[in-house]
This record gives C-alpha cells, structure tokens and sequence, in this order.
C-alpha cells in the first residue's frame, strides 16, 4: 500500500446538487481531462408490503471503510489511466430524493473514466462496511439489502 | 477474559454493543460458536467478524482487550 493519506469519504446528511456542481467546476484548471463520468445514488421511494420509504439512515463502519476504500482507490488507479477520482458517501438520514452517494472520475479520453466509474460504484456496494436502514413514512424500519 | 463486541447493520437491532466476558474462547471461529448460542438470531443471517478493525478471513486468534465487529452484508450506496 502506498503512503498516501487515506481519504475521509463520508458526508454527513444528503450530498448537495451545488457541491456536485462545484466538483465539475474545480476541474476546469485540469485541462488534460477530456472526460468525466458520474455516478449519482439517489434515495429512492420504495413501497413495501404498502408501506412508502420516506428515508434511509445510513451508518458505516467508518475506519474499516476507508482503509477498504483506499485500498479500492489504489487498485482502480493502478488500472486505469485517470487524471482523477473522488468519491462521497453520505452518513445519517437522507429523504427520498436525495442524493447519497456521488463518485466522479475523470480521465484524457472516455472510456476509462466511464468504467473506472462503473467499477468503483460495484466495488463500493459490494465491499464497503455500509448498512442503510430504510425508514417508513409509519416511522418502522428495514434494513436495506443491495441486490 | 474481556473483548469489545460492535455490532452493525440489523444485527444492531439485537446485540448492542457491549464489553463481553468470555473464558475458553482463543478463536475467532471458537467466538462466532459461542454468539450464535447466546444470541440465537445470528444463526440465520449472513454476517462477517472484524477483529481489531481488520475484516476476519481466516480463523484467527483472540486476546484480551481485543475489538469484534459483527457484519451482517453491505447495504451502502
């Protein structure tokens, strides 16, 4: 592993349409960059067993999250030729409608940025110590399973 | 001796966190035995151990003062 400081991926509440916004701007400068790829998580409304998620409360297992996500962000550097990647989770209650999850890669041409993208969103749902509790417009729960 | 027990995800709706007294436990698979005794739920559900902040993937030993987490499976994003 390198020596690299290991990144705080977590936010607490919703990831805000202005700090995405903000994101894409501060890479104007870069101008090797010839092309970006989002991946937006929203929550969404489900209806179960008639009942309407109105939120979903997500907890982490934060220390062990970030060395795995370190890990997975040295693998997917060392894999493809990016200029650059982030990555935001969201922590706490986040609404129906909210954004709770915003990885942002970046690279010279498209197809890297697009698949260092679609991997990382997979690696992060399948690897990442991250529970979300769906909360029901009734106020009772389940615990949310990523299919 | 006594380890840290953490619990996350559902398994939180039924082990809190806890400081555990345990004797004649020196393995993470003695532990996982021992919890699924005392705390029948987690007999069916899918979960991982992490054992000083570090994902358990081979049966490893205990000591006193040490931290499990109990993992049910990732929900995040």
């Amino acid at each position: 592993m390198s020596e690299k400081k290991i990144k705080n991926i977590f936010v607490t509440g919703s990831i805000a349409p202005e700090f995405i916004a903000k994101s894409i701007s501060n890479h104007s400068p870069k101008t090797s960059i010839g092309g970006h790829s989002i991946f937006l998580g929203q929550v969404r409304k489900d209806e179960v067993d008639g009942k309407l998620v109105s939120a979903v409360e997500y907890t982490a297992f934060e220390e062990l999250a970030l060395t795995k996500m370190h890990e997975i962000r040295e693998a997917i550097f060392s894999k493809y030729p990016l200029s650059c990647l982030h990555v935001h989770h969201s922590l706490g209650d986040i609404k129906a409608g909210e954004i709770c999850l915003f990885v942002f890669t970046s690279s010279k041409h498209r197809k890297p940025a697009i698949e260092a993208c679609n991997e990382l969103v997979e690696r992060i749902k399948a690897e990442l110590p991250i529970w979300g509790k769906e909360i029901f417009t009734d106020e009772t729960h389940q615990w949310k399973e990523n299919s | 001796m006594q380890i840290e027990l953490i619990s996350f995800g559902k398994i939180s709706d039924f082990i809190s966190n806890q400081i555990l007294e345990i004797e004649g436990i020196e393995t993470t698979d003695d532990l996982k035995k021992h919890l699924e005794k005392n705390f029948p739920g987690l007999a069916d559900i899918k979960y991982k151990l992490a054992l000083n902040k570090n994902l358990v993937q081979q049966n490893s030993e205990i000591k006193n003062r040490d931290s499990i987490a109990i993992m049910p499976p990732f929900s995040g994003g």
